[in-house]
């Protein structure tokens, strides 16, 4: 089922972020566009960002290749959502 | 066979080999076989899948979970595995747990265990966040990109590989599936609580597990009444 909602997908992206890192709900939640990710979240390695992609792609019914990911995508919050977005709602 | 509090292990026998079946609750209680997520996702998910079969017998149920072919406790090889044994190890521990139970087992399948409850005949199926055999494919060889070495650990024949990435659930009766209240797919039901089989370290949530066991209870009463 295609998403249409861009709350939809900011909803989903918090709730993989939670599953994928182990961090408390209130903390994802309270994420802005600007928060850091990649590099400053010490649960967020290598590994993590497997599972992360892995699990958007199921969540949000896309396809990621790995030439899209690189350290610009997954620098912040924001930059993060707006790839989600993107991929899910077009 | 040993016993130590509830907890029995029997065997089933699948392509000439014994393979493990462990059981909580009594053998001759009404039966649910449950069928684990596949690979890492089955390590993540054991806490949760082991907490749910204790609230299940605690209800009254026998709850049974085998080890797949090339997995746990397993004497074969992964390397030496292919898909068939899978879809055939399902079918011959539902063989088993029927003649031991003396009824069909209800099939309580989570994850990628999804795609093995089509084969064995059973009056009942419940299925908690399935995916298709594609998305896991493609989990292992993200895993291995990032660190895990070959195939995250998993020495997956290429042929098996194969065929679990064109595996997709089945369609059946008398069936249920369930998803987490994150996930937008469609559902008969989604429950609130974490992605476990997700988390680079192991964990529980009872809360989940009260949740998941009060489901299936549910789930298989009514295809009983039915």
């Amino acid at each position: 089922v295609p998403l249409t909602d861009e709350g939809e997908v900011d909803l989903t992206l918090r709730a993989v972020l939670v599953d994928v890192l182990g961090l408390p709900e209130a903390r994802v939640a309270a994420f802005d566009p600007t928060t850091p990710l990649f590099g400053a979240l010490p649960e967020f390695d290598s590994m993590a960002v497997a599972g992360l992609l892995t699990e958007l792609e199921e969540r949000l019914g896309i396809l990621i290749e790995d030439h899209e990911v690189d350290a610009d995508m997954l620098e912040t919050y924001g930059s993060l959502l707006s790839f989600a977005r993107a991929k899910a709602l077009r | 066979v040993t016993h130590s509090g509830g907890l029995a292990y029997d065997r089933y026998s699948c392509h000439g080999h014994e393979e493990w079946l462990m059981r909580i609750g009594a053998a001759d209680a009404p039966p649910i076989l449950f069928l684990p997520p596949l690979f890492e996702e089955m390590n993540r998910a054991r806490a949760l899948l082991a907490a749910t079969m204790r609230r299940l017998a605690a209800r009254g149920f026998g709850c049974w979970l085998p080890d797949l072919p090339g997995t746990g406790e397993s004497e074969r090889a992964l390397e030496a595995c292919d898909w068939a044994h899978w879809t055939n190890a399902a079918a011959a521990a539902a063989e088993r747990v029927a003649d031991a139970s003396g009824r069909r087992p209800a099939l309580a399948s989570l994850r990628g265990g999804c795609l093995l409850d089509a084969e064995p005949p059973s009056p009942c199926r419940w299925r908690f966040a399935p995916v298709a055999g594609a998305a896991l494919v493609r989990d292992l060889e993200r895993a291995a990109l990032a660190g895990g070495g070959e195939l995250a650990g998993y020495p997956v024949p290429a042929p098996m590989l194969e065929a679990l990435r064109l595996a997709e659930p089945e369609a059946a009766a008398a069936l249920r599936t369930v998803r987490l209240a994150t996930d937008p797919a469609e559902a008969d039901h989604k429950l609130a609580g974490p992605a476990l089989w997700r988390r680079s370290e192991p964990g529980n949530s009872f809360e989940l597990a009260d949740a998941i066991a009060l489901d299936i209870e549910i789930w298989v009463r009514q295809c009983d009444a039915s």
